[in-house]
């Protein structure tokens, strides 16, 4: 059942490399589900888990798979067809597996070909990648001063509660945000019954923006922004990123708010490293696989 | 004695026929067909029984006779062991005044073949768990902690011969000195001699043997018909609290939430299984379309 294929670069300034290295990537299918499901509003999907091993991965802190184009034997196109690419997944987790979700290929398919690229992040390779910015927490619902920041017109706001508090009102979900969605729905060919199921789901997740507890780093800025960043750390005394057991992120339109809760709450001159998913510090290389379907 | 014969085969044949569980109307809700290189692969079809309402039904379990896909292929998971009765989470979920839904039941087969269309047909019987068939079904007491050090005095207990003990700490403590006991004229026996070292080693071995945690409570349960199918707290707020059943040494065991310890005034529920409250059904399903 494992697929093991050695990436080939197609493109020439990749190859250099790849041959100038003399070292590949190879990808490995660990596990491939086929989740055929039959019920009203569930849909199937086919998700693979895919292992990556080789030197370029070596001082890699993240991967993931962009799929270009994923069909089965019987042409079954498996590509969702959204614009969202996936997130780069941490090398520290999974044992460093990366997780792929493509639509159900056919019953009677019995392989897939999958095409697309593998994109490393390893920012140790630019020094750009990681900038530490001091006192940031000092000056809140004012954006962050940082050159590069700037450079890579990225702008982020700490917030203080609040602030915090007024956006979450402004995010409410109203009667012409629900209007809007029914139109959006109906244009995309959404039945009744899935866009009220979106509705309910964006009332249901608007109420579950909590007051945030001590201690929790609120940061503001455009979705844009956030999708140049790979992890935001708030650093401790000793100058290394706090334990945060708690983090995450909610999007509305064009605006992200992130929350950052540490362990024990930071100090109020502490600093802030956030790790940028630059240009120089990624790869990407295009790989081709075929799968048989269990 | 050819009339005998006769009569005796006519009685078998009586006998056999009131054995078999009535037939039930089976309705195929949902399916899955997990195929995986890696572990749980298996068909899940979930089958609503509109005749049975769900708040009625506090388990229950599917045993598959035959199942066999369009391409021939017996469904039939031979390695699989006899199902055990499986809590229905959706009609504790019932409030009264909500429209009554029918109880679904899932059924767990092999993989068909990515060449079959259609699961043809699957034969069985299921089984429901129905405490409010009988009455002594369940056991709910009072104030149970106050029966520590004795055995918890209920009709539907007596009724299906369990007895739960709920031990003490006295108990606990004379249960380890026999423990220790036990141990020392092993370890003498085998040419130890009375002294620090002795009972040093009893000492070690004694501080991983019969440790009660403080959310457990130790009990000595004898149920010798199997009849136990759950046993729960009602807390003061009359919430249920979910009881996990662990094995403290030998036939002594502890009922625990994993949490807090129960209140003085918790109750105790004890569900059991008996032949009143259990039904069978055979059903039938056919021609289900695969996805």
């Amino acid at each position: 059942m494992r697929t093991v294929l050695r990436l080939i670069p197609l493109g020439l300034s990749l190859s250099l490399a790849f041959l100038a290295f003399g070292q590949g990537v190879v990808v490995e299918v660990d596990d491939v589900t086929d989740n055929r499901v039959t019920a009203e509003m569930l849909r199937g999907s086919l998700d693979l888990r895919l292992r990556l091993s080789g030197a370029e991965l070596e001082d890699a802190t993240a991967a993931r798979v962009i799929v270009k184009e994923a069909r089965d034997d019987r042409g079954t196109v498996l590509t969702k067809g959204d614009a969202n690419q996936p997130d780069f997944q941490g090398r520290e987790y999974n044992a460093g597996t990366v997780m792929l979700s493509l639509l159900s290929p056919a019953r009677g398919a019995s392989s897939v070909l999958i095409k697309g690229n593998v994109e490393i992040f390893a920012p140790s390779r630019d020094p750009n990648a990681m900038v530490r910015i001091d006192k940031a927490l000092t000056k809140l619902d004012t954006p962050l001063a940082s050159k590069t920041l700037q450079a890579a017109k990225i702008e982020l706001t700490p917030l203080s509660a609040a602030r915090y508090e007024a956006m979450l009102k402004d995010r409410e979900v109203t009667e012409e945000m629900i209007a809007a969605m029914r139109a959006e729905g109906k244009k995309a060919g959404a039945s009744e019954k899935e866009i009220e199921l979106a509705i309910g789901l964006a009332q249901a997740l608007g109420g579950m923006d909590a007051p945030p507890r001590e201690g929790t780093v609120l940061l503001a800025g455009k979705r844009s922004s956030f999708d140049q960043i790979f992890r935001i750390d708030v650093l401790g005394a000793d100058g290394e990123p706090m334990d945060t057991p708690e983090r995450g992120s909610s999007t509305r339109g064009y605006d992200t708010i992130m929350t950052i809760v540490p362990r024990e709450p930071p100090a109020a001159d502490a600093a802030l490293q956030i790790t940028l998913l630059t240009a120089k510090s990624r790869l990407s290389i295009p790989f081709e696989l075929t799968l048989e379907l269990p | 004695m050819k009339n005998l014969l006769i009569v005796l085969s006519l009685l078998g044949a009586a006998i056999s026929m009131t054995a078999q569980p009535k037939s039930i109307e089976a309705v195929v809700q949902q399916i899955n067909d997990r195929r995986t290189s890696g572990s749980f692969a298996q068909l899940l079809i979930a089958v609503q029984l509109p005749g049975v309402p769900s708040s009625q039904v506090v388990a229950s379990r599917v045993l598959v006779t035959a199942a066999v896909d369009d391409t021939g292929a017996s469904l039939l998971d031979a390695e699989s062991g006899e199902p055990a009765l499986e809590p229905n989470s959706r009609g504790s979920m019932f409030d009264e005044g909500e429209k009554e839904t029918p109880v679904t039941v899932a059924l767990t087969l092999k993989n068909p073949s990515r060449k079959a269309t259609k699961v043809k047909e699957v034969r069985g019987e299921v089984e429901l768990f129905m405490p409010a068939k009988d009455p002594n079904s369940v056991a709910e007491v009072a104030k149970f902690l106050s029966f520590s050090g004795k055995s918890v005095d209920h009709k539907a207990l007596k009724s299906n011969g369990v007895e739960i003990l709920l031990l003490s700490k006295a108990d606990i403590e004379s249960e380890r000195k026999k423990i220790a006991e036990a141990h020392r004229k092993e370890y003498k026996e085998a040419g130890y001699e009375d002294g620090e070292d002795l009972e040093n080693t009893i000492a070690s071995m004694m501080e991983y043997t019969l440790i009660v945690e403080e959310s457990d409570v130790p009990v000595r349960i004898k149920d010798p018909h199997k009849r136990i199918q759950e046993i729960e707290y009602v807390d003061s707020a009359g919430e249920v609290q979910r009881v996990h059943a662990r094995n403290l040494h030998e036939d002594i065991g502890a009922i625990t939430t994993w949490g807090d310890p129960p209140g003085a005034d918790w109750k105790l529920r004890v569900k059991m299984k008996t032949s009143r409250n259990l039904e069978r059904h055979a059903f039938v399903i056919r021609d289900v379309e695969l996805p």
